[in-house]
């Protein structure tokens, strides 16, 4: 009869695997308009110039579950998506992971409704001490969530403010890497 | 006294209820079913007028769960209409891609979503219910955990081959993008060997995966189960003693026809993809079983009725030509339409249109049709279940199971035959105007693309996924979709929980198009002392 382990035990396959200062992950669905705030960050962050070798950055979609798992590896993650919170769009949060991390109801693990606050709370099953405990969520507040709708100007501008911010934090870390 | 009752349930558990299910319930067994799907999947409409390669950057983005399928049956469509030449290397690749998306698809489907109602409190009279609740109860379940866990392996591979999983576009009309090199390779081969050794021999099985396979019948399946205690203590004993206990085996049938589009190619065979020489050229085949017998495969024979849809326009429309002119909901529902899926309906020679069933029943009932090509996979297994149990939940569960091992097979022989040093990729000349079809499996089943391209644009696209094949509604002479179909007879003890609906609708793993994944779990006012922007 097999016996209960902790899941972070059961991860290791004894691998060496990387390990990064800073996982950046953009989430959310490009097919729906400001959805794709996350995605499309990622996107301007990957053509606008290589980032540190230590920092990586990845596209999260709509896979919930592959971002918990992606956190394994890093000592701190950034997570950026869009929001629908009702307030102005445009509206940028920054946001402490702790504050939105909820676990999903049980039916919807590893369905489409899995997102990364609920990766959060999943994380710290699956992870136990492997999880970063540095979290950190920017939140861009979307106006139109329709199929097919293209970005919102409010929300592209927002989108390249959220950049800067993304481009400092990089910029922060590798000065405190080089002393 | 007999009493009639109509529910209305979100089987699925959604927060947004993108799967509502209708049924009528008289003196405990399901009599009728509606399946609806309550949101529109606009995708094709989005596609239209864009460069002909936007498939492949759209459509795997339809799913956060099998977008490398999307990826694979998209490009496939290219090349049948590009006409590309296709290296022997990519096409190993491509199916390395296809299989480990289902290989972690499988226990994660099965711990995550199905196993998890197999606790439900309806089921503590059995001498089981226990050990069930140990092994699968959500989180803390001794199988859920490794069984949630170790699903992420395979498809570090994916990601290996294809830069990232789920959405990556890697694969490319003439080839893939990159060329792995040998520790991209001996890093598969380890993962995968992880995989199996911790989760599908230690755990699922209880044995060699060559001493699974070499079950031919439902008899040898039952004799395995008691042949040793590793094997009735393994998930898979477990969950077939179970199963057979609290009665798995005894509803949800469905129509009992299927269809299966195949994938995987064999390298040399489809190095110039067409669509008729498709069937010959797939590793796991193409088929459809109608009323008893086999037929081959034609996707001239596909057509989607809208009669019952949320959207104007003909019936009998074959997806080449189809349309997507959605109306309001609340005004289809006047002219009895209830769902925004279509219902593909295929036209079995000498039979006519029928709804049919697509998954991995569907695929391993097709793999006991008569071999035609050695490379070919001929599997007598689940013939033989379903001359002796027939369809049912358990059979649905078993099928998808069963595949574990066969992929795993497969995928490791692949990995073997990459050439390193070859090519993986050639330069395809853009066509101006042209056809193409790509279909593929994906772990829920039979995934399917059409796409016309007219002065280098796409004019017309079409995606049939295989929950629209089975969450499908009533077509034009009223006819019901596979799923409404499999709820019908499907009892009801408890009208406040009827747990046996969620059996049926999740046997099927019903997966529908990805919502709007935006941060919604606090209100703006609750979060304002976030803000760092001078918005509001």
């Amino acid at each position: 009869m097999l016996e209960p382990v902790h899941p972070w035990r059961l991860i290791d396959d004894g691998q060496e695997h990387p390990r990064v200062d800073l996982l950046i992950i953009g989430c959310g669905n490009i097919l729906r308009g400001d959805d794709a705030a996350g995605p499309v960050l990622i996107r301007r962050l990957w053509e606008s110039g290589p980032v540190p070798d230590r920092i990586r950055i990845a596209d999260g979609g709509t896979s919930g579950m592959g971002v918990a798992f992606e956190m394994r590896h890093a000592d701190r993650v950034l997570i950026i998506d869009a929001s629908r919170t009702g307030a102005e769009p445009g509206t940028l949060f920054a946001v402490p992971g702790d504050i939105v991390a909820e676990l999903p109801p049980a039916g919807a693990m590893g369905s489409h409704d899995f997102r990364w606050d609920h990766a959060i709370a999943f994380g710290r099953w699956l992870l136990g001490p492997l999880m970063p405990d540095d979290i950190d969520v920017l939140l861009i507040e979307g106006g139109s969530f329709a199929f097919g709708d293209p970005l919102s100007p409010v929300v592209d501008t927002a989108i390249e403010r959220a950049l800067e911010i993304v481009r400092q934090r990089i910029a922060s870390l590798a000065e405190s890497g080089d002393d | 006294m007999s009493s009639t009752v109509d529910l209305h349930v979100s089987p699925l558990g959604r927060v947004e209820g993108d799967l509502d299910v209708r049924v009528t319930i008289e003196d405990g067994v399901v009599t009728d079913a509606w399946t609806q799907a309550m949101m529109f999947r606009g995708f094709e409409t989005i596609l239209r007028g864009k460069d002909m390669r936007a498939g492949l950057i759209m459509t795997p983005r339809i799913c956060g769960i099998c977008g490398g399928s999307h990826l694979y049956k998209a490009c496939y469509a290219l090349d049948t209409a590009f006409q590309t030449f296709v290296p022997h290397n990519a096409t190993l690749v491509r199916n390395i891609g296809q299989a480990v998306e289902t290989l972690q698809s499988i226990p994660r489907y099965f711990y995550a979503i199905f196993a998890i109602d197999l606790t439900h409190e309806k089921y503590k009279a059995s001498p089981l219910y226990e050990e069930a609740c140990r092994r699968f109860s959500a989180y803390v379940g001794t199988s859920y955990q490794p069984g949630v866990v170790l699903s992420q392996k395979p498809v570090e591979i994916y990601a290996i081959f294809g830069g990232q999983w789920p959405h990556s576009s890697f694969m490319v009309p003439g080839g893939i993008m990159g060329a792995p090199t040998l520790s991209d390779v001996t890093r598969s081969h380890a993962i995968l060997d992880n995989w199996k050794n911790a989760w599908l021999e230690k755990q699922w099985l209880g044995c060699t995966v060559d001493r699974w396979l070499e079950n031919k019948t439902w008899e040898d399946i039952l004799a395995w189960v008691e042949e040793s205690d590793a094997h009735r203590n393994s998930d898979c004993g477990f969950f077939i003693r179970y199963a057979l206990d609290i009665g798995l085996d005894t509803y949800g049938q469905g129509w009992g026809n299927y269809i299966a589009a195949g994938t995987y190619f064999d390298p040399a065979s489809y190095d110039r993809p067409t669509i008729e020489g498709r069937n010959d050229a797939l590793v796991v085949r193409s088929g459809v079983y109608a009323n008893g017998s086999h037929h081959e495969y034609d996707q001239a024979r596909v057509s989607e009725d809208v009669a019952h849809s949320f959207y104007r326009g003909d019936d009998v429309v074959h997806p080449f030509d189809g349309e997507q002119n959605a109306i309001d909901p609340e005004l289809g529902a006047k002219q009895d339409k209830y769902s925004f899926a279509k219902a593909p309906r295929y036209d079995v020679p000498g039979v006519g249109r029928l709804p049919l069933e697509a998954g991995p029943l569907a695929r391993q009932v097709v793999a006991g049709k008569p071999q035609t090509k050695d490379f070919q996979d001929y599997d007598p297994l689940f013939t033989d279940v379903m001359a002796q149990k027939g369809p049912s939940v358990l059979v649905r569960q078993l099928a998808r199971m069963h595949e574990a091992a066969k992929y795993y097979k497969l995928v490791k022989n692949w990995l073997n035959q990459i050439d390193l040093h070859g090519s993986f990729f050639a330069e395809p000349t853009d066509p101006v105007s042209a056809r193409g079809y790509g279909g593929t499996e994906a772990a829920r089943g039979a995934l399917q693309d059409w796409i016309v391209i007219e002065d280098g644009k796409i004019a017309n696209y079409n995606v049939i996924t295989p929950s629209a094949w089975n969450i499908g509604p009533r077509d034009k002479d009223a006819v019901v979709g596979p799923i409404e179909k499999a709820l019908i007879g499907a009892p009801v003890y408890d009208l406040e929980d009827p747990v046996e609906l969620g059996h049926v609708t999740r046997s099927f793993d019903a997966c529908l198009v990805c919502t709007v994944h935006a941060y919604d779990g606090k209100t703006g006012r609750e979060m304002s002392s976030f803000v760092i922007n001078n918005m509001c």
